[in-house]
């Protein structure tokens, strides 16, 4: 039980996928402007990781293992988290248009997320149980999600500010995005 | 068989088969909730300014891009499209381009500050709307353009410059006459005519003409000259001030008689075209 | 003095009211022209009753409360109606005026008979006695009296607070009234009470003035209402702090006074509803301070309504030097004029000149973030945060922030020393909410 507690922990604070392994940059970026996109980016965002670590979990015990195809792991992996992006574009397009277009090219992206590749390749090199890699895919999610909310917020209070020209825009995203990485070394020891 | 060959059919039929599952999964998604979406909207869109301005009357270029793919706004609705772009959409959408005519947005007050007088010294927020807060703006006249840049900075083309004497006047060469410059306007002194309108009245002050006269130089004070040498379907009186009728202009001759200045013609293009740096102030 | 609740924040200004507080008040003569403005109050519009070239008597009504929420205007003098024009006002906007040629008789209306026996009085008689002389809040919101005497039965009112804290600095002339007219003060409160039909009836003072503390206090002995000093500090006089200070109630946030069971009245409106019942007079004057440095003889005026600026100037002895800015009310919360062709109206409690060395002109710069806009709101806002989105146009955002409570007593600009100018933006933002309330209205009734 404190094993599983010490796997969230960590996924979520001491190895954030953002702020402390810096995977999943570029969704982290292109949709903090706003808080109500980023909640949404962090919902498809952990259901894509969620599943992704259960069925990419799943192929690897029971197939590539067993055919000792290990080396198809990256290759098959992004196919799973390719067709589960795809459900997910489509259920929001359905559902939240404005949240769709708000994501744009991102939520493709995710696809190509390395957050998502690197749940799966991380749960197989430690070798995880299927059970493990779900709770590990979702902290993972979560802890990307609370990287994504807190960036999203102090952007939206720097858009008020009027920094020097120099310092518009990314430069001073990339400055806060670096700080706010600094702050989660401090939980650098806690949990596993 | 070697067992490396071997290997490489099961990677393949292992490949194949997940991506046949996959495949089956994002289709029965795809037939549970897939919503139907109209591939000319992101063309369309492509063929809109993209300023987001709602002069259309829609919330942004995007709505407008579906409003059109659904048959319900005319293409021509977009005041800051070029015509070329509003050509390409109708052949996109199957419909015969109507006609429009262009406006273009012109600030009604002539009284800079070397010609109108100022009743007191503001020393507050840059911004008309907070200086009609203090006694109702530091202008001499009630009705004048205060010259701090309120429409300037609503207006999405850049097309508004705040001029060294201080007052609003709009490049017409970058204006689309969306009409945010308009709503923006605290005292209302915004209008959009006719882009080859020949003259304009530049006064919006209703008050009588001595009253007028005694804070502004080049305000309009009732003299009907113009409409004696127009005629009044040309020009009509609205109290003590002369109203250009843009439905039906009088030509740009007219401006001759005014005794104030107060009527002017359009500057052709051509003479605006040194406009640019101020322009680009703007934009820095 | 016993212990008050303090009220958080509020700022301690130099209270400048030694130019002024000695002066006691003086009657202004007669004028040939008064203008009066249609429109002195908060709310509708009223009705003009009077024609061009009609004659009028002094406290006759010029025009009557066109709904609920609004008052009646009365002549300052005798004499003929001359025309109806549109003027400029004090608070900046133009409005319909009557001008009124004095006849120099200045003949009383005899239409209005003194209810003598008001104490037996329904409260409904003296209510509409209220409404017929036109009596609207003194303080300076030139609110019509009577609504607020009206509260909707869900809502019992308890107390009733007359404010006589006159916290704004440099204002003198309630302080000069609860001075030279206690019993009015006293009679008022009185009637108002029995009007509200309340029992506690307590008057409040700033610690500054012992001298109308004492008085009234003297006075009160007997009649059961309550005289209190309070703490020197601005804004003291605001209606949500006073009640506050004196009940400990708080005024829940976007609430009224009688959410909590609590009517406020300026002490001026108390002397202008004792003189309507007692006396049958309309209210067509008011006393108001005229002080600042540049002022020969600063001093406290009974000024009829309609006076022009420049007229009231006159009697305090004109100006020794130029001033370089002029004020309607005091400095905290007044309206800077740059006109005196202006006409006193029921909410002009003072006409106040700056001299050059008074006035700082200073540009705001950029917010340093050293709070001191937040311990001085009143209110517990962030001014200095809205400020901030006030000046990227997040009206969206200041609304959430409770942009709408701001009372605007400028506490925030006061202590910024960054000299931002945060009442300013506020006062702009109050609007802009409001009006994107309105259209969010206008569109869900469509």
């Amino acid at each position: 039980m404190s094993d599983t507690l010490g796997l969230i922990v960590g996924a979520i604070l001491v190895n954030n996928f953002v702020l402390s392994r810096f995977l999943g940059i570029c969704p982290f970026l292109g949709v903090s402007r706003r808080l109500e996109t980023a909640l949404g980016m962090s919902g498809a965002v952990l259901f894509v990781m969620t599943l992704a670590a259960l069925v990419t979990s799943a192929i690897n015990r029971c197939f590539l293992v067993w055919l000792h195809l290990e080396f198809m792991q990256t290759i098959v992996f992004i196919l799973v988290i390719a067709g589960l992006v795809q459900v997910v574009e489509v259920v929001l397009q359905r559902f939240s248009p404005p949240l769709y277009r708000a994501l744009g090219i991102y939520l493709p992206l995710i696809t190509t997320n390395c957050a998502v590749l690197g749940v799966a390749l991380l749960a197989v090199k430690n070798d995880y149980g299927v059970g493990k890699t779900t709770v590990f895919g979702a902290a993972s999610a979560l802890g990307f999600g609370l990287a994504l909310v807190l960036f999203s917020s102090i952007r939206e209070r720097l858009d008020l500010a009027r920094p020097p020209v120099c310092m518009r825009g990314t430069a001073l995203a990339l400055v806060t995005a670096g700080l706010l990485a600094l702050a989660f070394m401090g939980f650098s020891g806690l949990g596993a | 068989m070697n067992a490396q060959v071997l290997q490489a059919v099961w990677a393949v039929v292992l490949l194949t088969g997940t991506g046949t599952v996959l495949g089956l999964v994002v289709g029965i998604v795809v037939k549970l909730f897939g919503a139907e979406i109209d591939p000319r909207i992101e063309e369309i869109e492509g063929l809109l300014p993209g300023a987001n301005c709602g002069g259309c009357g829609f919330a942004g270029c995007v709505a407008f891009a579906e409003a059109l793919a659904h048959g319900k706004a005319e293409p021509t609705a977009c005041p800051s499209n070029s015509a070329a772009a509003v050509e390409r959409i109708c052949a996109l959408l199957g419909v015969a381009a109507g006609t429009r005519n262009p406006k273009v947005a012109v600030v009604l007050c002539g009284g800079d500050n070397a010609k109108a007088r100022q009743a007191a010294l503001y020393n507050g927020v840059v911004d008309c709307k907070d200086a009609m807060l203090v006694a109702g703006g530091a202008k001499g006249c009630r009705f004048g353009c205060l010259g701090l840049g309120t429409c300037a900075r609503a207006c999405p083309f850049a097309a508004i410059e705040i001029t060294a004497a201080g007052i609003a006047r709009v490049h017409r060469e970058f204006c689309t006459g969306c009409g945010k410059c308009v709503a923006a306007c605290p005292r209302n002194l915004i209008r959009l005519v006719p882009a080859d309108a020949p003259v304009h009245v530049l006064c919006s002050s209703p008050e009588k003409g001595a009253a007028k006269r005694g804070v502004c130089e080049v305000a309009c004070i009732g003299c009907r000259k113009c409409v004696k040498a127009s005629g009044e379907d040309h020009i009509t009186m609205n109290g003590f001030l002369a109203v250009v009728n843009y439905d039906n202009p009088p030509t740009a001759e007219v401006a001759a008689v005014c005794p104030t200045g107060c009527l002017v013609a359009t500057t052709p293009p051509a003479e605006t075209e040194t406009a640019d740096p101020a322009r680009e102030m703007v934009h820095a | 003095m016993p212990e008050q609740v303090r009220f958080r924040g509020g700022v301690h200004p130099d209270d400048g009211k030694s130019l002024s507080q000695a002066a006691a008040i003086q009657d202004a003569p007669l004028l040939e022209t008064y203008t009066v403005p249609l429109l002195q109050h908060i709310g509708a519009p009223p009705k003009l009753v009077v024609a061009k070239g009609g004659k009028v008597l002094r406290g006759q009504r010029l025009a009557e409360p066109s709904g609920f929420v609004s008052a009646a205007v009365h002549a300052p003098t005798s004499g003929t109606v001359k025309e109806v024009t549109e003027v400029a006002l004090p608070t900046g906007r133009t409005g319909p005026a009557v001008v009124l040629q004095a006849d120099g008789e200045d003949k009383a209306d005899e239409g209005l008979a003194p209810l003598t026996d008001w104490a037996e009085a329904e409260p409904q008689v003296l209510k509409q006695r209220i409404v017929d002389a036109g009596i609207v809040g003194m303080g300076g919101a030139a609110f019509p009296t009577a609504v607020k005497l009206s509260p909707p039965a869900t809502k019992p009112i308890s107390v009733l607070i007359l404010n006589g804290v006159e916290c704004e600095p440099c204002l003198t002339a309630d302080h000069r009234l609860m001075l030279e007219q206690p019993e009015a003060v006293l009679t008022g409160a009185r009637i108002l009470a029995r009007v509200l039909g309340v029992r506690t009836v307590r008057i409040g003072i700033e610690a500054n003035k012992p001298d109308a503390i004492a008085l009234l206090t003297e006075k009160a002995r007997g009649t059961g209402i309550e005289v209190s000093g309070l703490r020197v500090r601005y804004p003291q006089g605001a209606e949500k702090q006073l009640i506050h200070a004196l009940t400990g109630r708080k005024v829940p946030a976007g609430g009224l006074p009688m959410d909590v069971g609590v009517v406020v009245q300026n002490v001026g409106t108390a002397v202008a509803v004792a003189e309507a019942v007692t006396l049958g007079k309309t209210l067509y004057e008011r006393v108001t301070t005229i002080t600042g440095r540049p002022v020969v003889r600063p001093g406290n005026w009974r000024l009829r309504v309609g006076t022009p600026y420049a007229k009231a100037l006159e009697l305090a002895g004109g100006v020794s030097f130029d001033p370089a800015k002029i004020i309607s009310g005091g400095p905290m919360m007044g309206f800077a004029v740059y006109s005196l062709d202006i006409p006193v109206m029921k909410s002009t409690s003072g006409i106040l000149l700056l001299a050059r060395e008074d006035v700082t002109q200073f540009t705001g710069e950029a917010c340093i973030r050293c709070g001191r806009c937040v311990d001085a709101c009143p209110m517990a806002l962030m001014p200095g945060t809205l400020s901030v989105q006030i000046e990227n146009e997040r009206f969206d955002l200041a609304e959430t922030w409770h942009a709408l409570d701001c009372i605007e007593c400028g506490c925030c600009a006061y202590a910024c020393p960054a000299h931002r100018p945060l009442v300013q933006h506020l006062r702009r933002a109050k609007q802009e909410v409001m009006a994107r309330r309105r259209a969010a209205e206008n569109k869900s009734k469509r």
